[in-house]
């Protein structure tokens, strides 16, 4: 070997690797300034860190509250037959109102975009709408269900499912695809009211759209984690 | 002589150069690590207004919780007071019952609100309307609906009964023109419905179909009038 074709071989690796670093460099540098303009916001993610732990904070403390409010609740009435009542009357309220996680057997919808898109149909109806999501939840409720949610959202007498732009919410958190429905009642009344002909899943489905319902046991759905008051409700006497 | 100086230095060369590519090479290697990372931080990087808007919802949520919290606080205190004075605790439950089902329906109401006022156009109204509205109006913040003075709670179903002539909610067959009332912030409620171009009103309207909409200072609102039975699901035991 010569000496003359080593110091070329050399030259020109040397040169690719100096090449390859000021790529490097550049890239770096052009990363690095949306870095430092994003620094400013650091202080706002921190914030924002912040306050979700703190959230998940208040969240553990209320759960435990709430568990010692039924205690107390339970012991303060527990040689009073009549507070004893109401206090049963008070805890099936709750479980109406979606302030105490429920179970039971129900069954579980879902609802999912078209996954093979026909481009010769209309593309805008091979999506999932937040109205085939208010549809099944009223399908459910009409075949007797007594606690439902959606994307882990309970469904409560303040629950709204609305569209913002592409975005589907619920109790104004966003969900997204795929929708899993859970409903809690007889698993055949809800399957029966869901599978007959021109209900709404088959509705769904005929737009290309998947939809499933299955009856499952012991499902188990959350409180809805918002709050429930009455601002402007006052009681006629 | 001349031969073996020029052995030794290229040997030195050599071992020059090979230091150099190592050096370059781990240099690069660094440099693909920064950049991969940086590359990851991106990713959690939001834009500030992403930011703002995320850091007043948790604010706003964490808020809610806290006054939940205080509330719930205050009625174990309440609620130890009566075993510690051995006092009945009967008018504890009392308050909290009937705050309940207030919340839930099970009493008359009164309060200010928004009365909607829909009757069939050259197209008749049909039980999706209603759903939508009952919708529209949960989103803008009402505490309590009726339809044709049957309340709605929230297991209600509203459905299109035989050729949309009458409509079921509740089991309870009813049939238009149809008075919906809700409590709640009127203004709001109404700025809701009135939303030019793609609020309620407007599409209602735009569907050939009738509806108005008018504020009030007091609206009264029935009970539910059937029985609430559960029989299916249970409370979760939280122990």
């Amino acid at each position: 070997m010569n000496k003359k074709q080593i110091s070329i071989t050399l030259g020109i690796m040397c040169l690719i690797l100096t090449l390859a670093i000021c790529v490097q460099i550049r890239t770096m540098n052009s990363a690095n300034s949306t870095v430092s303009q994003t620094l400013s916001d650091n202080g706002l993610r921190d914030e924002v860190l912040r306050i979700k732990e703190k959230y998940d904070n208040t969240y553990r403390e209320l759960e435990n509250a709430q568990k010692k409010l039924e205690e107390a609740r339970q012991s303060a009435t527990q040689n009073d037959k009549n507070a004893e009542a109401k206090e049963q009357e008070l805890k099936e309220n709750n479980m109406l109102l979606g302030k105490t996680d429920v179970t039971g057997d129900g069954v579980e919808v879902v609802l999912q975009d078209a996954t093979n898109v026909e481009t010769s149909l209309n593309l805008s109806e091979q999506l999932i709408h937040y109205s085939d999501i208010q549809l099944v939840v009223n399908e459910l409720k009409n075949a007797g269900a007594e606690a439902i949610e959606v994307n882990e959202q309970r469904i409560v007498g303040t629950s709204s499912i609305t569209c913002e732009g592409n975005i589907i919410k619920v109790n104004g958190e966003k969900i997204g695809n795929p929708f899993i429905i859970k409903a809690i009642g007889s698993p055949n009344l809800l399957y029966g009211a869901l599978t007959r002909v021109g209900s709404i899943l088959d509705i769904v489905k005929d737009y290309g759209n998947k939809a499933e319902i299955r009856k499952v046991d012991n499902i188990v759905i959350k409180k809805y984690s918002g709050v429930l008051e009455s601002e402007y409700l006052k009681e006629q006497k | 002589m001349k031969k073996i100086k020029f052995r030794a230095d290229i040997t030195a060369v050599t071992v020059v150069v090979f230091i150099v590519c190592i050096v370059l090479v781990s240099v690069m290697l660094m440099q693909f690590r920064t950049v991969e990372q940086t590359d990851i931080t991106e990713i959690e990087n939001m834009r500030e207004s992403e930011l703002r808007t995320a850091l007043a919802e948790w604010k706003s949520k964490t808020d809610d919780l806290s006054k939940q919290l205080e509330d719930a606080n205050e009625k174990i205190d309440e609620y130890n007071k009566t075993i510690t004075d051995k006092k009945e605790a009967s008018n504890l439950v009392d308050d909290e019952l009937k705050e309940s089902n207030i919340l839930l329906g099970k009493t008359d109401v009164y309060g200010e609100g928004v009365v909607v006022n829909l009757a069939d156009g050259e197209i008749a109204i049909e039980a999706y309307d209603l759903i939508d509205l009952v919708n529209e109006l949960r989103y803008a913040g009402a505490e309590a609906i009726s339809i044709n003075d049957i309340r709605i709670l929230p297991m209600t179903d509203i459905v299109d009964l035989g050729d949309y002539t009458y409509i079921s909610i509740n089991s309870q067959r009813t049939q238009g023109p149809y008075v919906v009332k809700a409590i709640g912030n009127k203004e709001q409620l109404s700025s809701a419905l009135n939303m030019k171009g793609s609020g309620f009103i407007d599409r209602i309207t735009s569907n050939k179909k009738v509806a108005s909409t008018e504020m009030e200072n007091k609206i009264e609102l029935p009970k539910y009038n059937q029985e609430l039975e559960i029989k299916y699901m249970q409370s979760v035991d939280r122990k």
